[in-house]
């Protein structure tokens, strides 16, 4: 080959020696691409820097929540002392939204976006990671009293979560009614017109359920006109929880539940019954009511003692005629008998102190909310029957508490794939909206919306 | 540079910051309540960490332009820009929480992987082809001189045809470019007349057209055929310039192969170095911006 003939010196004198100071195309190339290419880059920033966007800077798609603020960064971000201050700080959440402390006792208070990460694109921001409880919740420290939360809760899975309170070992359901719900979801009860087959729905509806309840009173006397219910009214800081006013049930009234098939008879005289009301209402409309019909029955005023010796009892004088007080007390008395030894005593629990003459009746203390510290919401759970986490038709016993442990709600919520939402914020709200201040926004939106 | 066992250091040490930096990075990202994120305490310290690996990665070409500056060895260097360069893909993922974010910072993003891929792919080759030229190339010369060879290559093998067969004319053509004439300036022999032809028809414009595909002398078997065939027609006198022609045509094929050789191991740079240094213009863009929101 030509190469290996050549000698070192032929070699030599093929090569210019100032090669080295005339340009080559491919260094050419590689200089220019790496003085334009960064040139361009400035460039491309000087360009928005001129035009003042700022959104080649944002660290992410904002949240649909703020996306109407996308373009005005100066919203969040303001300098607060110096160039370097001007990340968004807790004043600039403050400004549109009330952010209530969570508890008196705390530790600590995150910062807003510790917990609401904006500019991760399309995301709830109230859909906090578990991390942001979990930061105090995993090991749990307050200032000052004790608490009586568990201190140790990492997620929502069984052994990490503590049982629900309502459920936990040694709970008793607080109420006093008693029910037996197996035997009023049987087959064949026996209603006011023949057999039924009563449903959870018959009793258990959301606050705002408009269709007729099949067992309430057929009409309402005018003695149900004064009826109060007992039932303790949903706290304030229940009214945020509820979205819809679909979340929890009604509580139970003895009107729209129970009258059709719970009469309160009290002589066969009268085809109404008491008013569902406290024992002095009862008495004074039993009494009022012997006392009308005494005056406009006078005859039975003298009344004929039974054919046959009653057992135990003192045998009645053959023939008596009593006065009208006389007889409206013993009607009242035998009446009052059977309301309280037997009518209402089947559902209530009645107190007979001595020396007094009227029962007190336990307040019914049905729970209108079994998870205070918990959101649970009926309507979005409508998919399934209400005997997939309610236990009812094997439940005989009053004590018996039928709101569903956390296996039951583990069966949907827990984490993984094809699972139902289980991360903290799905039931628990960090803030104390009972504690919430009214906040007026200072936005305009001139330049941010199509104006029409 | 080759990957050899002078590289072991290099790579141990590489795996074990980046064993460290996943240990610390994925409890981290796990229990950290707003997730990992770049202005965090950690993700600061790693977005710095990369950062200063890309900036050590970037000095390199200050270091080459710079030989006098005994700031260690090139060779040193140039490991130190491999493997940190290497490990500030990683590092800088775990500082963004493999989040592209918003405009800039997916450009950074996307800059930093074309130019770690980039560079990934030059340093393989920087490892097989040297070698592979050195095997191929024989006659392998200084590329910037390439085209000066090829002229005296040119001029060689005029002379050499000239000699066999009678100068070579030659004239402008009507579109400014060179042919040469076929017509000979003195009676030839017979054998020659075929040399001449061969070499005014095939061999010149293989000479001269510096790359063209599909030419029969591109191909070493076909051209030693071709050779051998014409070799038949010669006198014996002609036969140790047609072997020097020969050689002649060896000796371009060489120099076609060292440029493609050539541009393969070096164009790759036309890609990372522009886009590194934009990188590294818009990192700092980046950092102080970052740092004011």
């Amino acid at each position: 080959m030509a190469g290996a003939e050549r000698t070192t010196k032929k070699r030599a004198q093929r090569i210019d020696l100032n090669y080295f100071k005339h340009p080559h195309p491919f260094r050419r190339w590689r200089f220019w691409l790496s003085l334009s290419v960064p040139l361009l880059a400035l460039a491309w920033i000087a360009w928005y820097g001129l035009t003042g966007n700022k959104r080649v800077y944002s660290g992410g798609k904002m949240s649909p929540a703020h996306a109407v603020l996308t373009a005005k960064c100066d919203a969040c971000h303001f300098e607060l002392a110096g160039f370097f201050s001007a990340k968004a700080s807790d004043r600039a959440c403050l400004a549109c939204h009330d952010g209530p402390i969570h508890h008196a006792n705390q530790t600590f208070t995150p910062k807003c976006a510790s917990c609401h990460m904006e500019h991760r694109g399309s995301l709830r921001l109230a859909a906090t990671s578990d991390a942001s409880c979990t930061q105090c919740h995993a090991n749990l420290r307050t200032s000052g009293a004790e608490t009586h939360f568990a201190r140790d809760i990492e997620d929502f899975s069984t052994g990490h979560h503590p049982e629900f309170a309502a459920v936990r070992a040694g709970s008793v359901d607080p109420g006093t009614i008693k029910l037996n719900h197996a035997v009023h979801l049987k087959r064949n009860l026996a209603g006011p017109n023949g057999p039924v087959q009563m449903d959870c729905d018959d009793c258990h509806r959301p606050a705002n359920s408009t269709d007729a309840w099949r067992f309430s009173s057929a009409q309402p006397s005018a003695a149900f006109a004064a009826q109060k219910s007992d039932l303790p009214a949903l706290s304030k800081s229940d009214l945020p929880l509820i979205v819809s006013a679909r979340a929890y049930m009604a509580p139970i009234s003895y009107a729209k539940h129970c009258a059709a098939c719970h009469g309160l008879q009290f002589d066969k005289r009268f085809a109404e019954g008491v008013p569902h009301d406290t024992p002095e209402v009862i008495h004074e409309f039993v009494v009022k009511e012997f006392q009308q019909y005494i005056a406009t029955h006078p005859a039975e005023l003298r009344e004929t003692a039974p054919g046959r010796n009653l057992a135990q009892k003192p045998l009645p004088a053959p023939v008596r005629v009593l006065t009208p007080p006389q007889w409206v007390a013993e009607r009242v008395g035998e009446a009052e008998e059977l309301l309280w030894r037997k009518t209402c005593k089947q559902c209530h629990a009645l107190n007979f102190s001595a020396g007094a003459d009227l029962p007190t009746v336990a307040k019914s203390n049905i729970p209108a909310r079994w998870l205070p510290h918990a959101n649970f919401n009926h309507e979005q759970h409508r998919l399934a029957r209400c005997t997939e986490c309610h236990a009812a038709p094997t439940s005989q016993e009053t004590s018996d508490i039928l709101v569903p442990g956390i296996r039951t709600c583990e069966r949907c919520h827990h984490a993984g794939a094809e699972s139902a939402e289980s991360r903290c914020f799905e039931c628990h709200t960090y803030h104390d909206w009972t504690k919430a201040k009214e906040v007026k926004g200072g936005i305009t939106f001139s330049g941010l919306v199509r104006e029409n | 540079m080759r990957i050899d066992h002078t590289h072991r250091k290099w790579l141990a040490a590489s795996l074990v910051i980046l064993g460290v930096a996943t240990a610390v990075y994925i409890p981290y990202a796990l229990h950290s309540p707003s997730g990992p994120r770049g202005g965090s305490a950690i993700g600061l310290t790693f977005g710095i960490v990369g950062s200063a690996f890309m900036v050590f990665s970037g000095l390199l070409a200050g270091r080459k332009k710079l030989p006098v500056w005994r700031l260690g060895r090139a060779q040193t260097w140039m490991r130190g820009h491999l493997w940190l360069g290497l490990l500030s893909l990683p590092i800088v993922l775990f500082h963004g929480g493999f989040r592209f974010g918003g405009p800039l910072t997916s450009v950074l993003m996307v800059l930093l992987i074309i130019v770690v891929a980039s560079g990934v792919f030059g340093a393989a080759l920087q490892h097989y082809m040297p070698h592979m030229m050195t095997i191929q190339v024989p006659s392998e010369t200084i590329f910037e001189q390439v085209d000066h060879v090829r002229e005296q290559l040119v001029a060689d093998a005029d002379r050499l045809a000239g000699a066999a067969s009678g100068p070579t004319d030659v004239i402008a053509s009507a579109g400014g470019g060179m042919i040469a004439t076929a017509e000979p300036a003195v009676a030839l022999e017979e054998g020659t007349e075929a040399l001449r032809s061969f070499y005014m028809r095939e061999m010149r414009p293989f000479l001269q057209s510096h790359g063209a595909r599909h030419q029969l002398l591109s191909d070493k078997e076909r051209a030693h055929s071709t050779f051998e065939g014409l070799r038949t027609l010669l006198p014996a006198e002609a036969h140790d310039v047609t072997r020097k022609l020969e050689q002649i045509c060896e000796e371009e094929r060489q120099l076609r192969r060292q440029v493609t050789l050539h541009h393969w191991l070096h164009g790759w740079l036309m890609m990372h170095i522009p886009l590194s240094l934009a990188l590294l213009l818009l990192g700092c863009v980046h950092a102080i911006v970052a740092l004011r929101y």
